[in-house]
């Protein structure tokens, strides 16, 4: 058995409990994993035997998190740089180097999606945000900054209450914020004039696997006729999709809805705690990348742009990720 | 706090639900129509009416029975008044068991139905199912603020049904599997439009988009006749700090500030029926039903601040 340093799996435990959440930063922790496993590796000083170590690492943070599709594609992004690597020492550097690079741009990338986001929001609006995204909160801050935003409602996002991480981000930013129940959205969106989310997965006819809740959330801005803006780093965007690939769901612990106690006094209740649900392309105006404002219907054109040579080998691989063929083994 | 301020605080929580709020205020009003004088009586149905007007607004059923007592005193004394209370008791209760029953008619057995908070009649639609003998499943969200949801998954657990607990975000994520929804309310608006728990209109349009149907349980008595005359229904929001205990409070972040609804206005378009105890109607066929059945009291009756301010006038010239 593989032996994985200490702090790799450390990573790994982090994403699978949540502990690291939200899909950039799971991104940023899974490639900075893999530069530590890079750095820390001490088997034996062979392309071959490196690359296969550095896959076995990909697959074990790959496995943390099912439906998060920031988590491989920044596994591929960064073990593709094994791909023309001629020996062991330049393999390790360009591991190294790739996934610097990767938490380099994709930090950029927020940060350019915050002052194009910015620029789609008029003056005096009201912001409507569900569960917690650090991009969809750095978007209204620097709309915040440039005087347009006179309130924004945060939900409060069960079971885990992510919304209280959006609330203390952005009061302590000044932005005047106010905490709503999940189930008061179709109360208030009338007052809302955009709602801005961010995504765990952009699929590639242009829906968006988010929390769960958004996409009930994107329907009342619709019949309110309130626009929805999804925030999502390329990264988010998913190859697998493009070749059939169903997003998987996951369902998470009964006990992060209610207490164990209560559990145990009714065992003919299931409780049902799916994480994610999908918003159809159709409920949602655009999607803010760091590439531009695209209609998500254009979700396509992004993930040939980023991610064509994936493509490629996805379909030689029968359509299932095979890192192997990603560092050309 | 403006509960403390009144004699009737203990009768109106916002635990209650509407229905269990009527019969909590037709028990207060019966103990004192037997024990107390007649000046006492009407001078708690006008405190009531002041706590139920500021913390529960639309708790239709609670204000149409204070509007019904203070009719009776007006058009014929206190005599008999504690037999009249006793009778509008045992009448709602009659009311709520028969559209309960209308309502279970519609519901084959092997079907899914999901449902918010606690409602009463809910659970009488939910006895009448086992009794039946109706094998159903049911998707019951935990309906924040409040969890009442829990409460009612508890109920349903006990009379053997098959049960699924989800957060209110998952409505969409699991209404494919849902044949009908089925909901109480609060209060029935002249235009059809019903005030029900918040995250009721979210259901009722998430319902709707997946083209399943949603039917409301409510008696006559959630009518508001006010709305007739142009009345708004005034929605009541609550105080967040009163729904979180101590241990909560101390994980929320800094300077937290949120809003609390109760109720939310599902519109009519987005109900395919209401069950009361005359039938089942379109929502929007409501006030005309009402009309043309001769008991229908509720409709035809005074306006509340009318008989209010004959009940006043009762106290204050002396009368009592």
């Amino acid at each position: 058995m593989t032996m994985y340093p200490q702090r790799v799996l450390e990573i790994a435990s982090g994403i699978r409990e949540m502990k690291i959440r939200g899909a950039g930063r799971i991104a940023r922790a899974a490639a900075d994993a893999l530069r530590v496993a890079a750095l820390e590796y001490s088997g034996e000083r062979d392309l071959v035997a490196f690359k296969k170590y550095m896959v076995s690492v990909g697959e074990l943070l790959i496995s943390t998190r099912p439906t998060a599709v920031s988590l491989p594609n920044a596994v591929i992004y960064v073990l593709s740089s094994l791909r023309s690597a001629r020996s062991f020492s330049e393999a390790r550097e360009s591991v190294v180097e790739q996934a610097e690079k990767f938490i380099s741009e994709s930090e950029e990338a927020t940060k350019r999606i915050s002052q194009i986001g910015a620029r789609r929001v008029k003056e005096n609006s009201t912001i409507l945000t569900h569960c917690h995204s650090s991009t969809a909160v750095r978007v209204i801050t620097e709309a915040y900054k440039q005087g347009r935003v006179v309130k924004v409602y945060s939900t409060e996002t069960r079971p885990a209450y992510q919304g209280r991480i959006t609330f203390t981000y952005l009061s302590r930013s000044g932005v005047p914020v106010v905490q709503i129940p999940d189930s008061a959205v179709r109360y208030v969106i009338n007052e809302v004039d955009y709602v801005i989310v961010g995504a765990d997965t952009v699929a590639s006819n242009g829906a968006v696997v988010n929390k769960i809740g958004t996409s009930q959330v994107a329907l009342a801005a619709k019949e309110a006729r309130t626009r929805v803006y999804v925030v999502a780093e390329s990264y988010k965007f998913s190859p697998l999709t493009l070749i059939g690939e169903l997003v998987t769901i996951e369902y998470r612990s009964p006990e992060e809805v209610v207490p164990r106690e209560w559990l145990e006094k009714h065992p003919r209740v299931k409780v049902l705690n799916p994480v994610f649900d999908v918003t159809p392309p159709e409920y949602i105006d655009a999607i803010i990348t760091e590439h531009g404002v695209i209609p998500p219907q254009a979700a396509v054109l992004i993930l040939i742009e980023k991610l064509g040579w994936v493509l490629d080998t996805l379909e030689s691989s029968e359509g299932r990720l095979d890192l192997n063929r990603i560092v050309a083994l | 706090m403006v509960m403390s301020k009144h004699r009737g605080s203990d009768a109106v929580s916002f635990r209650l639900t509407g229905s269990e709020l009527a019969f909590s205020v037709l028990d207060k009003l019966y103990s004192l129509a037997s024990r107390s004088s007649e000046r006492d009586l009407v001078k708690y149905i006008l405190e009531l009416k002041e706590t139920i007007m500021s913390e529960r607004p639309a708790s239709m059923a609670a204000l149409n029975m204070l509007r019904q007592v203070g009719l009776y005193i007006l058009r014929h004394g206190f005599s008999g008044v504690d037999r009249y209370i006793l009778e509008l008791k045992e009448k709602y209760k009659n009311a709520l068991e028969r559209a309960a029953e209308v309502l279970s008619r519609r519901v084959t057995g092997g079907e899914t139905l999901l449902t918010n908070s606690n409602s009463l009649a809910v659970r009488r639609v939910l006895e009448h199912l086992a009794k039946q003998g109706k094998t159903i499943k049911l998707y019951i969200t935990e309906s924040r603020p409040g969890n009442e949801g829990l409460l009612l998954a508890e109920y349903a657990e006990s009379l053997g049904f098959e049960v699924y607990l989800i957060v209110d975000s998952a409505a969409r994520f699991f209404m494919k599997n849902v044949d009908k929804v089925v909901v109480g309310a609060e209060a029935v608006a002249s235009n059809g439009a019903v005030v029900s728990k918040v995250g009721t209109s979210l259901i009722a349009l998430v319902a709707k988009e997946a083209r399943k149907r949603v039917f409301v349980v409510a008696p006559t008595a959630k009518f508001s006749p006010e709305t007739l005359h142009g009345e708004l229904l005034k929605l009541p929001e609550y105080d967040w700090r009163k729904l979180v205990s101590e241990e909560e409070a101390s994980k929320l972040p800094e300077n937290y500030v949120a809003r609390v609804p109760l109720y939310d206005v599902t519109p009519p378009e987005y109900i395919d029926a209401i069950a009361t105890e005359y039938g089942l109607f379109a929502p929007q066929a409501l006030p005309l039903v009402l009309n043309l059945i001769e008991k229908s009291e509720y409709v035809l009756s005074k306006p509340l601040e009318d008989v209010i301010a004959g009940l006043r006038t009762l106290v204050e010239g002396g009368s009592v």
